[in-house]
């Protein structure tokens, strides 16, 4: 595991429609110190899936670097694991298949990442679902895969682009419990995007509200752990920051 | 109507059971009218022979060894053009589907010699390599690449970029993101291309063996002609279209549905 530092990351796009430069990120300077979990937030539009996408080197940045531990970000790498939006499952494998992915590209052989898939797929209650195809799970199941895809190939950072927005609002509340329940045990340092306030204050340990492609405020969350909805909703703490968080964001 | 509705469900149902029958059925009505046409004697039955007269002469023709022996060559070259077209149209498809410069430099010939067509190639060939199995080779691979290129670009143009992002932030190199993903994610366009394709390269192939004609079911059927035998011409009609049905209902379609419609890529019918 290690840290993860943003140095004076710049985005400017160039806009075909527009035929103009679009600064889409702008000065921005984060740590994330090892084994923290921290959510940016921000309204739709203000860079948050432009920052996460230099981070996890899928974008070059236009100027700033981004640091794992000690060394400079050129691309992607198995460094940094990715959750999608959008899962971003292999259809043509099963989930056995999936979640072994990184370790076969790392030559382990067949029994081995076979084994470690399961181990992970029982972390989350997946483990029935080995040998089925992406496309014959729910959409709360897919992400459940996409997640443990990520974890089992053990990255220093894990990258998460609202992991959770497109399932229900019910799957949701269940993904993120177990979210924190998985991270509580393996305490990985996390880059957690999302537009919603309460999905934000209810995993991070530091919020960080994103404004026209800057930093408008972080906001350190004291709420104990572990964290399940129906407790951590009724408290003041909980009620307070997220009040306070969303003023911010729909100020910005 | 209701009760159309109702005997069409039965029989769907029933189809679904048996579904090897089922494609025979079909032809029932049309073997039926034949027979009927021919019993009426309509035209001379010389020129238009019956059912009986047609199953009569293919036995014949297989006994003497004619007809397997063609079907053997008609079919080798078929394979043949299967394999070239698959291993020049594949990694022409990928070039042209994955690199934005090869895209501009190709596709515009991809278009004009599709254009051109198999057939008008034919007065050229026959200058250049004479009647013979080298000019048959060139019209049905030249027939079975550019669907096969055609639908192979399309198919990894239709690859998600995040599954590319996710195979790379899984620690994939460039090899491995070809095989692990631009390649199984295309397959099932691959296919789509390789039935196209070799569906027109049969039926370029049969033309190709009539004009060029030394041997195979097309050459078959021109022979016949000179020899004034109609049953032969139908039998020959009759085997084209089996064979293309067995090819396309037996493996062709077997694979798309073990791949695309498996993964949830293709909506199955
Ligand atoms: N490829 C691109 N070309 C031009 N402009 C872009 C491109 N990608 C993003 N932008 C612009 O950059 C800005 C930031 O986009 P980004 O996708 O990072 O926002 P976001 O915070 O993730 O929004 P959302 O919550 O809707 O996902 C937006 O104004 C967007 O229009
Ligand atoms: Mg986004």
């Amino acid at each position: 595991m290690k840290g993860l530092t943003l140095r004076n990351l710049h985005k400017t796009y160039f806009d075909l429609n527009m035929g103009s430069r679009v600064t889409a990120v702008q000065d921005v300077s984060l740590h994330i110190r090892e084994g923290e979990f921290v959510a940016v937030v921000g309204p739709s539009g203000c860079g948050k899936s432009t920052i996460l996408n230099m981070v996890a080197g899928f974008l070059p940045a236009t100027k700033g670097e981004v640091l794992v531990g000690d060394r400079p970000v050129k691309g992607p790498g198995p460094d940094r694991g990715v959750v999608f939006q959008n899962f971003a499952l292999f259809p043509w494998k099963t989930v056995i298949d999936n979640v072994g992915f990184g370790l076969k590209m790392r030559g382990i052989p067949k029994p081995e990442r076979d084994r470690i898939a399961r181990e992970f797929l029982a972390l989350a209650g997946l483990t029935n679902a080995a040998d089925r195809y992406p496309n014959e799970l729910s959409g709360g199941m897919q992400q459940r895969v996409g997640v443990v895809r990520a974890l089992a190939n053990e990255p220093d950072v894990l990258l998460m682009d609202e992991p959770f927005a497109s399932v229900d609002a019910q799957t949701r509340m269940t993904l993120q419990e177990e979210l924190t329940r998985i991270w509580q045990e393996r305490r990985h340092t996390v880059l957690f995007i999302t537009h919603d306030v309460g999905e934000a204050v209810f995993l991070a340990d530091r919020v960080i509200v994103l404004s026209k492609g800057q930093v408008l405020r972080e906001i350190d969350i004291p709420i104990s752990r572990p964290r399940a909805w129906d407790t951590v909703s009724e408290q003041d703490d909980f009620k307070r920051l997220s009040s306070e968080v969303l003023q911010m964001v729909r100020s910005a | 109507m209701s009760q159309l509705g109702q005997v069409l469900e039965q029989y769907g149902r029933w189809a679904a059971r048996w579904p090897t029958i089922a494609a025979l059925v079909p032809f029932l009505p049309i073997v039926a009218l034949w027979w009927g046409v021919a019993a009426a004697e309509v035209f001379p039955r010389a020129f238009f022979p019956g059912p009986l007269e047609v199953v009569n002469g293919f036995a014949v023709l297989t006994y003497k060894g004619i007809l397997p022996a063609y079907l053997e060559d008609s079919i080798g070259r078929l394979a043949l053009g299967a394999a070239c077209g698959i291993a020049i149209g594949v990694p022409l498809g990928l070039l042209v589907g994955l690199n934005r410069a090869a895209h501009t430099a190709l596709w515009p010939l991809v278009l004009f010699f599709q254009a051109i067509g198999d057939i008008a190639w034919l007065p050229l060939l026959l200058i250049w390599f004479g009647f013979g199995l080298t000019t048959m080779t060139f019209v049905i691979v030249y027939t079975v690449i550019f669907p096969v290129v055609f639908n192979t670009a399309l198919g990894v143009r239709s690859i998600a970029p995040e599954l590319v992002r996710a195979a790379l932030s899984l620690g994939a190199s460039r090899i491995a993101v070809l095989r692990e993903v631009i390649l199984p994610g295309a397959l099932p366009n691959i296919m789509t291309g390789l039935r196209n394709g070799l569906g027109y390269g049969w039926r370029a192939l049969i033309a190709a063996e009539i004009i060029v004609g030394t041997s195979g079911i097309g050459f078959m059927m021109f022979d016949a002609r000179r020899a004034g035998s109609a049953v032969e011409i139908v039998i020959g009609m009759i085997v084209l279209g089996l064979l293309w049905y067995v090819v396309d209902a037996w493996i062709l379609a077997p694979i798309e549905r073990a791949t695309g419609q498996r993964w949830g890529l293709i909506a199955r019918s």
